[in-house]
């Protein structure tokens, strides 16, 4: 028969009560190399002696089965399964199998895989978690970022916030020194002039000089102003059309008188491109231009100041260009800072309230160009001013008549002479599905009437004064109009409330004299006319009546509101100068009170303040427009109501021919 | 400890995880393993209370017979998949800037012991690098050399392996860095503490927790 000992896993031996080997078959010499007299126990690997022992003791008094063990056989360690039985007293039979050796690597091999996907599994846990530290890092710094983001939009607060006090602060400081100085001016003209006797020509010359300082003085108080409502974005842009040629002939000869004696000094206007045309404010374009060239005048001691003119695509660029003194690159930012004149010797000899630059510049910029210059020191300057040929608010606007009207929307006719509302007028309009078709005067407005039939007119009551009340008589009683609503805007201005309520004029001081003559003579034709002057400042009061002392006038003075309240009741004078700031009372609570009285309400009065206006009233408009356009419907019904609302409102129902025509 | 003990009762927690294991329910143990956190026991309790106490266990049960090789090994397998969990819910701390190898002696193919501490250094800020079971000793050479750790730490499991890892550690002697501390750890010293004597290392520890408390002395890197 076969012997299959080689293939069997099983293997038959006999232990005695020490361990040792009894008998044993002949698979077991030749798996276990073990023969009788060997010790089975110290076959045992280390450590698990202890089992075989206690095994082998159990096994002594019962049968066990499928008990572990962990043997030694060529030096490796091998494990068996291993049956017991007692054989006799002191003797155990075991029947051993070895486990199948590929079973053991399998499962070797099994448990290696495991533990390599666990570590994998750590290596991506480290890396989450260095990912994660990664990422908060960068929260971190993130929220860093945040926090400086925040502390710089604080800091530009704080800036701004200071800049626009100090802006408060020069504007009302400047106000503070206008007083006096126009006090000064017109009394020292007074003066020079002789009316309270001649003066010798020391106290003529000494009187000069105090003259032109105050002068110099007023001209930087005005320059400070200026430059206050250009940062402060108070100035309004009055643009108008002209040729360029026109503009520079007009320069010219304002400039010519600056010329220093002598000849050292040429002062050259190259001549125009003829024809060029610009639309944009020609007085402020001037007053950068003059300043450019009163300066260069100042800094050149011989050669040239020329004056060019050119065009690039649509700008129009002004060079004044010097042989002066020039200026180091490292100045160039510096002299369009305030007060920011560069020390030298010419430099300070020169006059100048280093306010010009800065000023220029700002203009400049409101023209929607710029103010650069290139300079080398000792051999001139060069500054140039680069304007659009016409501004921008006149190009929309253009852009906007321009459009050709849409036969599918309803159209709405604005008349307005502010571009800014306009614009404010479309933006809104054209949101709630409107046209808006501008019309810029009653005039146009009437013109496009006649080829037009708009939904609504929203009319500018202030525009044109009293005509846009008859225009608006004329658009009730024409059958062909009297069924469009019309939108009356009025606004709360101080000077245009004044004027509401029946200021005929509105005047900033200082009050030129020989306007104010050629006023009265206007209003008051005849000998003797009564004016009557309420103003609590008596300098103010004085230099007024000195003015007129020697016209055809009675005067009569007030200190104060109320006073002159009676004083007009009592003198009812032709005319009343009213100053805008009492003490006591404001301007519109004196003009409340004369035109409330019929005694004193035929009389015109004129209201005179040195206080900067306001600009930004058109603003206002915003307000007033939403609450009228928002609502969905502008039904007639509702408009026509919305229209006498305002009327009312505006004081100016049954008795509006008494308002507008004093 | 005694808190923990007290409150969690840490030895009662060991025996149901020990259970779960012997079962072969893997996701019932790693489930234990989440509620014993939930509980209020921290990542290392877990790892060392729970998880090794119950691996000694399973090796104390084959020792007497109640347990078979596939079963341990089923078990070890299930502890395995937890130490890797544990690795995963574990706070790490800041980097210490020391690298630790770590391998098991030639022959000796426990390495979930070694794996545990390899873990618990990790999570304590060390750079680890685990060579795993049965490393031959000219692999553990080269590790050395290119990795240039400040620690070498060998496990043993069984007295078996004893003289292997008197030949390893003898071996790094040999490479006189007297930078490079030589750790030994493993069961067998807990029995007999004399054997560890002549084995010519700087940290015997038997616990990776004893581990970590003396390497962290011997390094001067504060936990």
């Amino acid at each position: 028969m076969i012997s299959w000992d080689g293939e069997s896993r099983e293997f038959v031996l006999v232990v005695d009560a020490r361990g040792t080997v009894t008998d044993r078959d002949p698979r077991t010499a030749a798996k276990l190399k073990l023969s009788p007299g060997e010790s089975f126990l110290a076959r045992a690997v280390p450590g698990t002696e202890q089992k075989l022992a206690n095994f082998l003791e159990r096994a002594r008094k019962q049968p066990l089965t499928n008990v572990e063990l962990s043997l030694t056989a060529d030096g490796k360690a091998i494990t068996c399964s291993f049956h017991a039985k007692p054989d006799g007293p002191d003797r155990v039979a075991l029947l051993g199998s070895w486990l199948p050796e590929e079973y053991s690597r399998s499962l070797q091999q099994v448990q290696e895989s495991m533990e390599e996907v666990a570590n994998l599994n750590r290596r991506v846990v480290v890396q989450k978690t260095a990912l994660e530290k990664t990422l908060s890092e960068l929260e971190d710094s993130n929220k860093g970022i945040t926090v400086l983001h925040q502390e710089l939009e604080d800091k530009a607060e704080v800036l701004q916030r200071t800049a626009e006090v100090r802006s408060r602060v020069v504007a009302n400081v400047s106000h503070e020194f206008r007083t006096p100085l126009h006090s000064i001016l017109g009394l020292s003209r007074l003066m020079l002039d002789g009316i309270d006797g001649e003066l010798n020509s020391e106290q003529r010359k000494q009187l000069q000089f105090i003259r032109t300082s105050a002068e110099e003085l007023s001209a930087m108080v005005d320059d400070l102003l200026d430059l206050a409502a250009a940062e402060a974005g108070k100035v309004v842009m009055r643009p108008e059309k002209f040729l360029v040629s026109d503009f520079v002939s007009a320069l010219r000869g304002t400039l010519r008188p600056l010329l220093p004696a002598g000849g050292a000094v040429d002062l050259v206007f190259v001549d125009p491109p003829p024809e060029l045309q610009m639309e944009t404010d020609q007085s402020k374009l001037g007053q950068v231009l003059r300043n450019l060239v009163s300066n260069a005048l100042k800094f050149t001691e011989r050669g040239t100041v020329e004056v060019s003119v050119d065009t690039r695509r649509d700008d129009v660029i002004f060079k004044v260009r010097d042989t002066g003194i020039g200026i180091a690159a490292e100045h160039f930012e510096r002299i369009f800072e305030e007060f920011g004149q560069v020390d030298g010797a010419i430099q300070s000899r020169v006059k100048g309230t280093g306010l010009g630059l800065p000023l220029s510049r700002r203009l400049a910029e409101l023209l929607g160009g710029v103010l650069t210059v290139e300079s080398e020191v000792g051999k001139g300057s060069v500054f140039t001013v680069r304007v659009p040929r016409v501004h921008a608010e006149v190009r929309e606007l253009s852009d906007l008549e321009a459009r050709p009207l849409d036969p599918n929307l309803p159209q709405v006719l604005v008349v307005e002479d502010d571009r800014k509302t306009i614009f404010i007028y479309e933006k809104y309009l054209a949101n709630a599905g409107f046209q808006v078709v501008p019309a810029r005067s009653i005039a146009d407005a009437e013109r496009f009437l006649g080829q037009m039939q708009p939904a609504a007119i929203l009319l500018d009551i202030m525009l044109d004064g009293e005509s846009s009340w008859n225009f608006l008589a004329r658009l009730k009683r024409d059958p062909a109009t009297h069924d469009i609503p019309v939108l009356v805007v009025t606004v709360t201005n101080k000077e245009q409330k004044a004027r509401a309520l029946g200021a005929d004029e509105f005047w900033l001081k200082p009050v030129d004299q020989d306007r104010l003559t050629r006023k009265l003579r206007a209003l008051r034709a005849e000998e003797d006319a009564r004016v009557l002057i309420i103003d609590d400042d008596d300098r103010a009061r004085y230099l007024m009546t000195r003015f007129l002392e020697n016209g055809p006038y009675e005067l009569i003075e007030a200190g104060s509101g109320a006073a002159g309240i009676e004083a007009a009741r009592e003198h009812r004078p032709n005319v009343i100068l009213l100053d805008f700031v009492l003490q006591d009372m404001t301007a519109f609570d004196v003009l409340d009170e004369l035109k409330s009285d019929p005694l004193t309400r035929p009389i015109p009065v004129i209201v005179v303040t040195s206080l900067d206006l306001d600009q930004q009233e058109r603003d206002r408009l915003l307000q007033q427009t939403e609450v009228i356009l928002s609502k969905e419907s502008l039904s007639r019904e509702i408009a026509i109501r919305r229209i006498r609302d305002a009327l009312r409102k505006a004081d100016v129902g049954s008795n509006r021919t008494n308002l507008l025509s004093s | 400890m005694n808190r923990a003990d007290e409150m969690l009762n840490l030895a009662a927690m060991r025996d149901q995880y020990l259970q779960q294991q012997l079962l072969g329910d893997r996701r019932a143990a790693l489930q234990f393993i989440e509620a014993a956190l939930r509980d209020g026991a921290s990542v290392d309790e877990v790892r060392c209370r729970i998880v090794q106490d119950a691996q000694r266990e399973i090796g104390r049960l084959w020792q007497e017979d109640r347990i078979t090789i596939a079963q341990e090994h089923m078990a070890t397998a299930i502890s395995q998949l937890a130490l890797a969990h544990l690795f995963q819910r574990s706070e790490f701390r800041r980097r210490v800037n020391k690298k630790v190898v770590i391998a098991c002696v030639p022959g000796e193919h426990h390495e979930f012991p070694a794996r545990l501490l390899a873990d618990a250094l990790e999570v304590q800020g060390y750079d680890v690098r685990f060579l795993g079971a049965d490393v031959p000793l000219d692999s553990l050479m080269h590790s050395i050399e290119t990795e240039t750790p400040h620690v070498v730490a060998l496990s043993v499991t069984m007295l078996f392996h004893l003289p292997a890892l008197r030949a390893a550690v003898a071996a790094v002697r040999a490479l006189k860095n007297p930078e490079l501390l030589v750790a030994i750890g493993g069961s067998p010293f807990e029995s007999s503490p004399s054997l560890a004597a002549d084995m010519g290392a700087d940290v015997v520890a038997t616990d990776a927790a004893g581990f970590i408390s003396q390497l962290t002395q011997k390094l001067g890197t504060s936990a």
